[in-house]
């Protein structure tokens, strides 16, 4: 998709969340919803309120956190992938901790690791890094045979099987988990920091909500939307300047 | 010169050992061109994969220029049945892919070849598209210039023209022998097409049902004459290698 194309959907959802949100304010009509005009005069006092220093911890916890996982899953999966051995001993493990709700071991996390950035990191991962591992792994496992072999018969070494052959395989996939790990590590964050910090932008809405700050909070929700939707961008880039071979 | 003594293959298959090809015996003299004709199954393709250093589990020799036959020592260019570009890579960079593979530096000497390759096979225009962008017969002549590019010891193709409808391939074909003729590696392809073995095999090598054997070598008379279809000679071989497929394969 070309960037107009990509700016005019943007404007066009813009548009309609925002004519959505008006229409639902006017019907409700009650002061825990805002008009977005309301919302939108009030922005510029956020500067006072230093909610780009909020900005600036989410994304330090959101990029550790994925940055991470990323590393760790792209590891165990190509493990698990390239190894039967690892993949026997791994498999069972992953297959029953996949479905086990991460976000209840919170408290014990917690209480390991303290109130601090390591708890909330640790926590964005435990629930990132069995998804990054079995795309990783299938990604690897479907790649045919036969896309090898060329590649075989002029004698390259593993290393360059894997630049030449693995890496860009896998790395669709693996764009589209980054994708996937952002938006979930975003709402961890505001669940990961309701406890133990004085900042992050999860922090920010829950403590403007206990002051009864409505404007103040619905800032800090359009905040976060449009911090998710720079990092949504800055992917759909990515993509296109790596995997511009699929379009 | 490719030297194959005593040649055979077997893999595992559902804990069953299948004896896929040979024993195969082979000597190809180097500026050779070889047609490896058989029915499907009869391990034209493992043959091949031994060649290109893909299966390393065999039994027998295998030597090329005196020395045994591995791709990380001698430069093998192999086209498989669907061309084997990288769809993640453009025409010029799928082109000099083997170049990096073999890590040598790439000189304005070997970007001229290239490039004269690449206008031979009028592919000069395609080269910022990827794979995708590409007709049938367009992916055929890169991966044919990809593969003279890297000027190998040993040129191998799996079955390289059957992807292509019947007009493209005659003129895939004579391309490819215009550029043969002009570089002379030793070559092995294999093919269903007897029509196609005649065509471009200097020499025909019949195989038979699996585990392969071979039936007959024919030296092959019509290697490079125009006009073939129009000849008589033509006739009687193909007619000749007809036969052998009717009384079914057999030594």
């Amino acid at each position: 998709m070309k960037a107009k194309d990509k700016i005019k959907l943007f404007l066009q959802g813009f548009l309609m969340i925002n004519v959505i949100w008006y229409l639902l304010a006017v019907i409700v009509d009650m002061r825990v919803l805002p008009t977005p005009l309301d919302v939108y005069m009030n922005l510029n006092n956020l500067y006072d309120s230093r909610l780009h220093i909020h900005i600036l911890v989410s994304l330090y916890r959101v990029i550790l956190g994925v940055g991470i996982s990323l590393v760790l899953g792209m590891l165990l999966g190509l493990l698990m992938a390239y190894s039967e051995s690892w993949n026997k001993l791994l498999n069972p493990l992953v297959y029953f901790t996949y479905p086990i709700p991460k976000t209840a071991l919170l408290p014990v996390v917690m209480l390991l690791l303290g109130l601090g950035d390591s708890s909330k990191v640790t926590i964005i991962v435990l629930i990132l890094v069995f998804q990054v591992i079995i795309a990783v792994r299938d990604a690897v496992l479907h790649i045919s045979q036969e896309t090898y072999n060329p590649i075989k018969s002029l004698g390259a070494s593993k290393l360059q099987i894997f630049r030449y052959i693995t890496l860009p395989s896998i790395l669709p996939a693996m764009l589209t988990n980054l994708r996937l790990s952002i938006g979930t590590a975003l709402s961890i964050l505001f669940f990961a920091e309701g406890y133990g910090t004085q900042l992050g932008i999860g922090y920010y809405i829950l403590d403007a909500w206990g002051r009864i700050d409505y404007l103040g909070m619905y800032a800090g929700i359009v905040a976060i939307s449009l911090f998710g939707f720079v990092l949504f961008v800055l992917i759909d880039i990515l993509e296109e300047t790596t995997c511009g071979w699929k379009a | 010169m490719l030297n194959i003594e005593n040649l055979s293959v077997n893999y595992k298959s559902n804990r069953n050992m299948v004896h896929a090809l040979g024993p195969v015996a082979m000597k190809i003299e180097t500026g050779d061109i070889i047609a490896v004709i058989g029915p499907s199954g009869c391990g034209k393709s493992t043959l091949l994969h031994v060649l290109s250093g893909i299966i390393k589990d065999y039994d027998g020799i295998v030597t090329l220029n005196g020395t045994t036959l591995n791709p990380k020592v001698h430069d093998i260019g192999f086209i498989p049945q669907n061309f084997g570009l990288l769809p993640w890579k453009n025409v010029e960079k799928n082109c000099l892919l083997s170049l990096k593979i073999k890590k040598r530096i790439i000189d304005s000497k070997l970007i001229e070849r290239m490039e004269y390759i690449m206008d031979k096979l009028n592919i000069q225009d395609l080269k910022d598209r990827y794979p995708k962008e590409l007709s049938g017969g367009q992916k055929q002549r890169v991966a044919i210039a990809r593969a003279f590019i890297m000027n190998p010891d040993l040129l191998l193709m799996d079955e390289p023209f059957s992807a292509l409808d019947a007009l493209t391939r005659e003129e895939a074909q004579e391309l490819f022998i215009d550029v043969w003729n002009q570089y002379k590696p030793t070559t092995v392809f294999v093919t269903h097409s007897i029509e196609e073995a005649i065509y471009m095999g200097k020499k025909i090598v019949i195989m038979s049902h699996c585990p392969g054997a071979i039936i007959e070598t024919i030296d092959n008379p019509l290697f490079n004459t125009e006009d073939l279809r129009q000849n008589e000679e033509y006739l009687k071989l193909s007619s000749y290698i007809r036969s052998i497929s009717k009384r079914g394969w057999k030594v």
